[in-house]
């Protein structure tokens, strides 16, 4: 497996997101497709203030290399990766998380394994949110249950 | 045995504490074990702990796993990071 760059982190401080593409660009990419999500202040009649992120710092980035590997498993054409996740109070309309998979051109797996990645880190990557609104504060839930298959030591 | 027990989210709100230690019986003990230890002596918790994930030394444990003097045990809710959607 060639040594492509990666980057995975939780992040106290503004994303940067040139940086960020110029650190997994290699001379051989062609492409990268980033994944940004936001701070969303309307759902509805729902009205958000601000979102504050909380991790579990060295789990959640061992679980980010995990999915990063598993993203070059399904999409062997993938190169650099990263994904970055902010903590600490955020407010509508701010970066929430960084999800950029890099590949020669564009049909390389880019895409695919963006998507998958906000998606998997959904499942596995020990972050939460707590949503305040103007008369209410809560933590938001997942769904997900991990099971034996989710352990690091399982895809060896 | 001594071990250092990780909350976060609605359970370290509930705590009022993010981490804890906890002296178990034995040379060795379970997840489950901790589990119950720490519902004991955090009521507040125990209403929480039913649909928490559980991990030690930051990997995925199942409640029957072993745990030994010096881990690592976090409890935590399903995760809910990433994006606003």
């Amino acid at each position: 497996v060639a040594d492509y760059p990666e980057i995975c982190q939780v992040a106290a401080e503004a994303l940067d997101l040139d940086a960020l593409l110029r650190a997994i660009t290699v001379p051989e990419t062609g492409a990268v497709c980033v994944f940004s999500g936001m701070v969303r202040g309307v759902s509805g009649a729902t009205r958000t203030e601000r979102l504050e992120y909380e991790a579990y710092a060295p789990m959640a980035e061992a679980k980010m290399r995990q999915v990063a590997r598993e993203i070059r498993a399904r999409w062997p054409g993938v190169q650099g990766i990263a994904i970055v996740q902010r903590i600490g109070a955020l407010a509508v309309g701010e970066n929430t998380i960084l999800i950029a998979c890099a590949s020669a051109h564009r049909d390389g797996g880019c895409f695919e394994g963006a998507r998958y990645g906000i998606d998997r880190l959904k499942e596995i990557v020990p972050v939460w949110k707590k949503e305040v609104r103007a008369d209410s504060q809560a933590w938001v839930e997942g769904h997900y249950q991990p099971g034996p298959s989710d352990r690091a030591s399982q895809q060896e | 045995m001594r071990v250092t027990v990780l909350l976060f989210a609605t359970l370290k709100d509930r705590a009022g504490r993010g981490q804890v230690a906890l002296d178990l019986p034995g040379a060795t003990s379970t997840v489950d074990a901790v589990r119950q230890a720490l519902a004991a002596g955090f009521p507040a918790v125990a209403p929480a702990l039913g649909s928490a994930v559980s991990a030690v030394n930051q990997e995925f444990a199942r409640p029957e796993d072993t745990v030994a003097d010096g881990d690592e045990v976090a409890f935590f809710p399903p995760v809910s990071g990433g994006c606003g959607g």
